[in-house]
Order: structure tokens, then sequence, then C-alpha cells
């Protein structure tokens, strides 16, 4: 009976012990590195897309015996959907999550379910990285951090150089950016494109609509909320117009892109440039086989240069490892593993100090006739001005404008009274 | 019985019959068919316009690449584990059930049948949630008990039961059986079980597909690699951007195998109830 | 029958000891007393593990729902009580009567052909002349298990809204302008139905076949020698006997007509909660509660949902069931 007693009060003890020590993980103390030699941590990661975290995952274990980290991968929406649905249950949420940038307000409304990685220490890192993508990262009030920089989406033209010969056009990416430096000049090459060879300048409304939205700093909400598209001046309703003009000179094509006609058009050559971010890079190359050598990369007029995807890596707060999940991810987004995630998935990074290592800057790229692309992508990243806020619910009321243009363009219906309503069902959005 | 057979369907009525029922099945085997054709050829073949229709020469090419992404059997084993549990446990709880509403009376019985059908209407999706908070507040998350327990709910098959026990199983049968001194459960495991065969089957193989195909609530509890269900690993294979179609279907496509395989025992088991004579 | 089961409290005693030796009338009486009282309690018993499975996950999720009908919130937050606003909501938007209307129409164009075709394959699927049963048999239920992913991306093949696409390509050989299958009222809807038919008749068909297999075959050699055909046996003889299953089928397929959704989900793809041609309601509750984290609004939704689907599906049964009243002694 005595010893069962003893033997409680030593497991009560050293459950606190833990508990303490699971609290007090900001000031670490060098006998807490001692101890961690030997207790053994699984960290759940969750990610979303092609990454290769696995690979590092791995290597990351073997630097650190003590750590094993469990990776799983998923669709964005359904990764982000599972994430939530944890959250808001309580319970079962990972030690690390990544946040793609669209997604990130919803979560950053509920950052006490998050660790604030800069009481984890992640001010020390702060210079390494893009000021606009780090800022992206924090709340309104700049004193709470939910993730660090992973990979960013910096966009650039992709133009096919045999349309653009067929219609009279510069094909080399540096005559290219320097014909195509101003919108007014993006409109006339698209109707040169046209005239010359009667196929679509761009592939799609959206990417028309996507030229000047993703430049811009304030979109459809502000961070009270407040719904902006009716004020005078609005970037959205400048964007749509701007797609609506370019859809009207008949420069606009209809392939939606992921679609299986886009593809194709991909590689047939159907249309002549798009809008990409620097991702689409990879997707070319593994599904575009029939246009090597076609594709080139130049540099966009300054007014369209912006972001278009890339994410985040958060610690939930229900993680018992936060300090072991913190220096993992730390480590992960490094610049020396955002080369490695840029040369093997194409992530492309977000730590300057990347772009003049020489493995990125002559990285040849034999998809692009040898064009060495990566050094377009990074001027691209570094134009850009500043953090963008798009509010919980941006993607929804995106679609609903986006839709708008759709059924301007394919059922020729009235932009006006298209934007209005778009604007009537985003505020109809808001009210739940 | 056969020699009148013969003189009442005319050859042309047959003919048409096989020519529907091929045309059916053609329509049906399709996309297994083309399945196929993507899980051997490369990526770009699934954007190629007009469609690749023949199979390419990638499909252990294509397979390796799978097997290298994921811990493919393994995940195949534990879809096998739940789906076989969910299926034997859901035949067990559906055929009682619907023995007891089909031939016993008791009070309330058409309350608690009605009740029954009314768990069928709740829209799964917006159950996610609260289940999710049960199996992680019962210490279930992350275990495949916690993957099957949700699929063991499951009305039709009690339905399904119903109906056809009261069909297929005179009343008469059951007293003869009482009177003999059965009990009950004898009753059920000797005289209804081996009537309702071509029931089980159906329901079997019913119930086996949707917990093999399910995603969403798999994919919601299971978080460690080694009890990745089948459809949770294949997840792990697609992403949005950088999609290569050929590996993605060589899994999706050696995932249904299985499922064939499984299909064709029950379907045996269907026909072999069924005795020779009976079949018109 | 609850007179009898009080009558029968009164005579519970004594009942096994004396039934082993058979006392003439009055025992035997008193032996059905307790045969029905066994009965009572088998019957109790047996449908007892679904009731304590549904108690365990089923009944929570459920008064969860319909709490949070009554409340505001985005899944994070605390609750918020908002009485009967979010019902207001739901019933004052288009889009939700749009979702209705979207639902009702594709339950039509693909859920209900399936009833009827389900029930002429399982008839000539069961024909004795017929070669090859196995493999057909095995064929129209392979949709059912062919993997959503294979399914998704086909379908989105064929239906694709380019004139070069396979359907449209053929509906050009009938002189039909290229349909616009993945943003047009009527191009969705129907694209949608035919993937919903597809996939499910057969297994609407292996329900049936089931049923035929109950059915005593002794009708049939009557029928033959009475020189009935088989589209006369189809009609007085399979279909009546398959009432109970014709029943079941109508009940499953109203109620997942009415909460129609990873079909559209699907095919559409990325668009699937934006655009509102083919938007079910479950997508529309989906969208609240997962892109617009409204939950409350969600659960109304559901509610709504639930009476709706309560409603078709009475009227539903009831029609089916009602005319010609049931053969066989079974209390529907």
């Amino acid at each position: 009976m005595r010893s069962l007693k003893k033997l409680v009060a030593i497991g009560l003890s050293t459950a606190l012990a833990f508990t303490l020590a699971a609290c007090n993980n900001n000031e670490k103390s060098s006998s807490d590195d001692v101890e961690n030699e030997d207790k053994q941590i699984t960290l759940n990661f969750w990610t979303f897309g092609a990454t290769g975290y696995e690979e590092l995952a791995k290597e990351y274990e073997k630097e650190n015996p003590n750590v094993k980290i469990k990776v799983r991968a998923a669709e964005t929406a359904e990764h982000h959907d599972a994430l939530f649905t944890a959250l808001s249950a309580g319970s079962g949420a990972p030690d690390i999550s990544m946040l793609e940038i669209d997604q990130l307000d919803r979560f950053k409304a509920a950052q006490d379910r998050f660790e604030n990685l800069y009481d984890l220490g992640a001010k020390d890192i702060k210079d390494q990285y893009l000021d606009w993508k780090w800022s992206t990262g924090e709340n309104n009030k700049r004193d709470f951090l939910i993730g660090l920089p992973t990979d960013i989406g910096p966009k650039a033209l992709y133009y096919r150089m045999d349309v653009f010969e067929e219609a009279g056009l510069p094909t080399e990416p540096d005559e290219v950016a320097n014909l195509i430096s101003s919108p007014q000049a993006f409109e006339e090459a698209g109707l040169k494109v046209k005239e010359q060879t009667g196929k679509p300048f761009i592939d799609s409304i959206e990417m028309a609509f996507r030229a000047y939205l993703d430049a811009a700093e304030e979109t459809f909400l502000n961070p009270e909320g407040e719904l902006l598209l009716e004020e005078d001046g609005n970037a959205v309703k400048n964007a749509y117009d701007y797609a609506v003009k370019l859809n009207e000179l008949g420069i606009v094509g209809k392939f939606e892109m992921w679609s299986p006609e886009w593809a194709n058009a991909v590689n047939k050559g159907e249309f002549a440039a798009e809008l990409g971010a620097g991702w689409l890079k990879g997707w070319m190359e593994g599904n575009a086989t029939e246009a090597i050598g076609k594709w080139r990369v130049a540099t966009l007029p300054s007014e369209f240069a912006a972001n278009w995807g890339g994410s985040f890596i958060a610690i939930p707060k229900e993680t018992k490892n936060a300090k072991e999940a913190y220096e993992f991810v730390e480590w992960l987004v490094s610049p020396d593993n955002q080369l490695k995630s840029f040369q093997t998935k194409g992530l492309f990074p977000s730590a300057p100090s990347v772009y003049e290592m020489d493995e990125f800057k002559n990285n040849e790229d034999e998809f692009f006739g040898g064009q060495a692309t990566a050094p377009v992508f990074a001027k691209a990243a570094q134009d850009i001005n500043g953090a963008i806020y798009k509010g919980e619910k941006y993607f929804p009321v995106y679609q609903e404008v986006l839709n708008a243009l759709k059924n301007v363009q394919s059922k020729g219906a009235d932009p006006e009274k298209e934007w209005n309503e778009a604007v009537k069902r985003a505020k109809d959005l808001l009210n739940r | 019985m056969s020699g009148l057979e013969k003189r009442k369907s005319t050859p042309v009525s047959r003919i048409l019959i096989y020519v529907l029922l091929s045309i059916v099945s053609l329509f049906s085997l399709f996309p297994f068919y083309w399945m196929f054709v993507m899980a051997t050829s490369p990526s770009s073949a699934y954007n190629s316009i007009p469609p690749t229709i023949a199979p390419g020469s990638l499909l252990i090419d294509n397979f390796k690449k799978v097997l290298d992404k994921i811990d493919f059997f393994q995940a195949m084993w534990n879809s096998f584990i739940v789906c076989s549990i969910v299926t034997i446990v859901v035949l067990f709880i559906s055929s009682l059930a619907g023995f007891a509403f089909a031939k016993f009376k008791f009070r309330g019985k058409n309350i608690l049948f009605t009740a029954i059908l009314l768990t069928m209407i709740i829209p799964p999706q917006l159950g996610l949630i609260p289940q999710y908070f049960l199996i992680s507040k019962a210490g279930f998350l992350d275990t495949l008990p916690g993957v099957m327990i949700l699929f063991f709910l499951n009305p039709l098959g009690i339905f399904l039961m119903r109906q056809y026990i009261s069909e297929s199983i005179p009343d008469e049968l059951i007293e003869a059986a009482k009177l003999d001194g059965c009990s009950n459960f004898k009753i059920y495991r000797s005289i209804v079980l081996p009537i309702i065969l071509p029931a089980f089957a159906t329901l079997g193989i019913i119930v086996f597909s949707a917990a093999w195909g399910e995603f969403l609530w798999q994919f919601t509890v299971l978080r460690d690699p080694e009890k990745y269900t089948i459809q949770v690993a294949l997840a792990q294979l697609s992403n949005t951007q950088n999609v290569d179609f050929g590996m993605i279907l060589s899994g999706v496509f050696w995932a249904t195998v299985p499922l064939l395989i499984i299909f064709l025992l029950f379907n045996r088991l269907f026909i072999s109830s069924i005795t020779e004579g009976s079949v018109k | 029958m609850h007179v009898e089961s009080n009558k029968e409290k009164v005579r519970k005693k004594g009942d096994m000891s004396t039934d082993l030796v058979p006392r003439k009338k009055k025992v035997r009486k008193r032996r059905y007393r307790s045969e029905e009282k066994k009965d009572m309690i088998s019957g109790y018993l047996y449908i007892a593990p679904f009731f304590i499975i549904f108690s365990l996950v089923g009944l929570y999720p459920a008064l969860f729902s319909i709490y949070l009908g009554f409340q505001k919130w985005n899944g994070l937050s605390p609750m918020e009580f908002v009485g009967l606003s979010n019902f207001k909501i739901v019933l004052m938007d288009p889009l939700f009567w749009k979702s209705v209307y979207n639902t009702i129409v594709m339950g039509i164009m693909g859920t209900a052909p399936q009833l009827v075709f389900g029930i002429i394959f399982a008839f000539l699927l069961n024909l004795a002349f017929l070669k090859f049963r196995n493999f057909f048999r095995v064929t129209i239920f392979m949709p059912y298990i062919t993997s959503m992913v294979a399914v998704a991306l086909i379908f989105s093949v064929l239906f694709s809204d380019h004139e070069s696409s396979l359907v449209n390509y053929l509906l050009s050989l009938a002189g039909v302008d290229p349909v616009n299958w993945s943003s047009s009222e009527w191009g969705t809807k129907m694209a949608i139905s035919i993937m919903v038919f597809w996939r499910w008749v057969g297994y609407n068909t292996i329900i049936y076949l089931a049923g035929i297999q109950s059915i005593p075959n002794d009708l049939y050699e009557a029928a033959t020698i009475d020189g009935a055909n088989k589209f006369q046996q189809l009609i007085y003889i399979t279909m009546p006997m398959l009432k109970p299953f014709i029943i079941l089928t109508v009940f499953t397929s109203t109620v997942g007509a009415l909460q129609l959704f990873s079909e559209p989900t699907v095919f559409l793809g990325n668009s699937a909660f934006t655009r509102d041609e083919a938007m079910t309601i479950v997508m529309y509750l989906y969208r609240d509660a997962f892109k617009l984290q409204s939950f409350g609004t969600a659960s109304a939704t559901a509610i709504i949902l639930l009476v709706l689907i309560t409603v078709f599906a009475v009227i539903n049964t009831t029609l089916i069931a009602g005319n010609g009243r049931k053969k066989r002694g079974e209390n529907a």
C-alpha cells in the first residue's frame, strides 16, 4: 500500500514537472537541452501540395535523433478544412501546419489557437525574409506572428516564343520586357497577336482580372471587415474594368486554368501569354511535354508586379512541444533549405539571400530553352511593395466578382449590371 | 420449362436484350478502363485532345512511383481491416434488427422503425464537427476503430433486411420452428440466415464499397501514416500544382481492383445461395 | 397488443416450469403468451445494437445541429444566440431557393430514372436464358465502385465546354450546337444528372436483384404455363412482388437525391461552391459551414432540409405504396 502511494506521488510530480516544462519552454536553460537529448518527441506536420517536406523532415530526423516527424499531405481545401475542424473541436490539431496565403486570415482571426512565434524566437530571423511576406504573417498590431514564411508566388509573363514570332513581336526575354513595360503596351502586344495569328493573347478572363488585382494592397475588405467594393477608385473595380476592356478587345481566351483544354492549349500554343506565378513552371515541366523550349519568362510591367500564392507554417497552441516544433520550422524555412525546396519542387524562396546563390542564379531551365528564369522571378519578388490584406472571406467574395466576369465573357452580359449583382451577393455573404 | 421458354422468347428479342446489356456494360466499364489507360500512360496523356484511349507502357513505372511515395500495401491492409469489420458488424446488426422488425410484435415498433429511417436524413456533411469532437474526446482519434464506428450506423441495412425477411420468410416457417422449441436466436441462426444470403451479398457489397471509397471522415480522423486507409494514402499522391496523373491514377486503379475481387466474391455468394433450378 | 401484454404480466410466474409438461388447452394458451413475451424481449434486444451505436455517435451530432441552428457561430469564437434569424437569412436568400430548385430538377432527371431502369436491368439480368449473366452483373455495378477521382476526371473530359469534347462532338453530328457544360443553366444539370444516373443505377439494380430472389419461382412457372410473355411477367409478377423493395429504393433515392453532394462537387471542381447553376441544398449548406464559416445558417439549412426530405419521402413512398395495397402479410 505504502509503495503504491509513493508511486502515485512520484507519478504526479513527474507529470507536474512535465507540464511545467511545457509551460516554460520560452526560458530555455542549458539543462533543458541536455534532457531533450533522451526525450523522444513526435511532431505531426500537416502539409498540402507538393512540398518535398517529407525528404527534408527525414534529413532533420537524422540530425536530431530524438525528433520524429510525421508528415501528412492533402489537397489545399481538404487540408484547411481538416485543420479548421480540429481547431474548432479543440483537439487533434497537428503540432505544425502549413497555411496557404488566401486562407491565412480566417486562421489569424483565431490567433489564440496558435503559438505566437515571436515568443519562440522568431524576431531573430525576421531579416532573412522579404518584408512584405513576413508582415503578411503578422496580426494588425504586428505583435503576433502566426507563421514563418515558406514559398512565394512572384508573377511574371510566360510567353510562347513561336506565337510572338508569328505576331512579329520580339522573342528574347529582355526585349519582351522592354517592349511590354506598361499596361498600355500589354494591350498593344495583345492586339498584334490577335491580328497576326488569330489567337488570344492571354488564356482566360480570370488572368486578365488578376493582372491588376494581385498587385493591389487594399482589395475587397478592410481589417474591420467592411466591404470596399463600392468605394470610389476601388482596386477591385479597376481590375474588373481592365478585364472587361481586354475582353472587349478580343484578346482574352476561354481556357480556364487547370482544365484539360487549357493544358492542351499550353502544349500546342493556342494562346500567346500567361500571367503566371513561379510555381507554374513546375507544372509546365511535368505536363507540357510537347512545348519544351517554346516558352520563355519575362518581367511584367511594374503595375502588374505581384504575388500569387505561397504559404506559411504555423504551430497550433495544442502542441506539447512548441519549442521543438519551432526549431524544426525555423530550420525548414532557412535559406539553405528554401534553396533545396526550390531545386526539388520549384517552391520559390522568400529569403532574398537565396537569390544571390549560384545554384539559384545560374540554374538553366531546359524547358525554357536554357533560359535562367529564377532571376526574373526574383526581381518580381523584390518589386512587390507591401503586404496585402485579404480578410476572412476573401476567397468567396473574389469568386463572386469572378463569376460576374465569366458571365460577361461567356454570356455577353452587361458588365455594370453583373458588377452590381456581384456586390449584392458579396454583401449577403458578409452578413452571415 | 426451358422448352416452353424457348418458344416464348423469339431470337430477335433475345438479341435485342444482349445488345442492350452490352451497351450498358460498355458505358459502365469505360471509366474503369480509362482509369487503366491512364495508369499505364505518362501524365501528359491525360490532357491530350482527343483523349488517349489505348493503354500505354508505363504500367509498372507508374505503380513504382506510387510505391515510392506511399506505403500502399499497408494502407490497403488497413482499409481491408476497416471495411471487413464494418461489413460484418453492419450485416449482423442489420439482419438482427431487420428480423425483429419483420417478424416480432413489440410495442412502439413502427415508431422505432420510423426513427431509424429518420437517422438517414441527417446530412453527413454537417455532422463532421460534432462527430469529430466525440471521437476525439473518446480518445479514438487517429485509430481505426474511430474510423469504423461511424460506418456501423446503417439504417439502409435494417430497412433492406426487414423488407427481405418479411418477403422471403413465411410466418408459418417461424411458427413451426417455435413449436419445435427453437429459441428466437436459433431461428435467426439456422433459418433466417441461410435464406437471406442474397440480401447479405447485396448489402455486403454496398457497405464494403461505400466504406472503401469514403474519404472525408477517414481523412479527418487519421493522422499517422501507418494507420492511413487507402483513400487517405492516395490523397498523399495528388497535389494542386504539380500533378502526375499517371501516378495518381495508377494508385487509384490498383486501389479499386481489390474491390472488384470483393464484388466477385459476394456475387458468388449471391449466386450460390440460389439453388440451380430456381433461376428462371 | 397493449392489453395482451398487460395480461401477460399477471401470468408470467411459473411459466417456465409448467411449460415442460404440456397440460392441454390452458397451457397452450399460456405458452403462447409466453412466446409473445419472449418475442417482445427479443425484438427490443435485436434492435438494441443500432440504437446503442446511434446514441453514442448519432444523437449528439443531430442535437448539436439543431442547437446550432439558433446560434451564430464561426466555428472558433463563442456562440451567440440569435433566435430565428438564421432561418430568416436562409429562407430569404434567393440562392437557397435556387438550390432547392436545382436539387429537385436534378433529382427528377438523374435519380428518378434509376428506379425504372434498375427494375428493367434487374429483370433482364435474372432471365434464365441469359448467358454471361455474371459478367453483366459485375459491369453494371462497376460505376459504383469506380473511384470518384477517376469518375470526376473522365466526366470533365467527356463533358468539357470545348467544341472538340467528345459529347459536344457527338452532338455536332446531330446538328446540335456545342453546349457549355460547366456554366450554363441546363448544361451543368444535364451533365451532373447523367453522372448521377450512371453512378447509381447499378446500385439500385442489385437491390432489385436481391428482391427478385425473394419472389417464389412457382409464380413465374405458373405464368409461363398460362402463356404470359416476359413483358407481362415483368408487369404482373415482378413489379407487384417487388413492391417492398421499390418502397425501399424510392425512400433511399428520395433521401439521396435531396442530399446530392459529391457528384456536382467533383464535376464542377474549383467552381463548385461559387456558381449557382448546379448548387444543391447540401452544397449550399456546406458552403455556409466551410467556406463562409457560418455554422448557424448551415445548421438552419440542415433543419429545413430535414423537413423537406421528410415531406418528400412521405409523399413519394405513400404514392408508391398506396397504389395497390400490399399483397403479403407484412406491416408496412
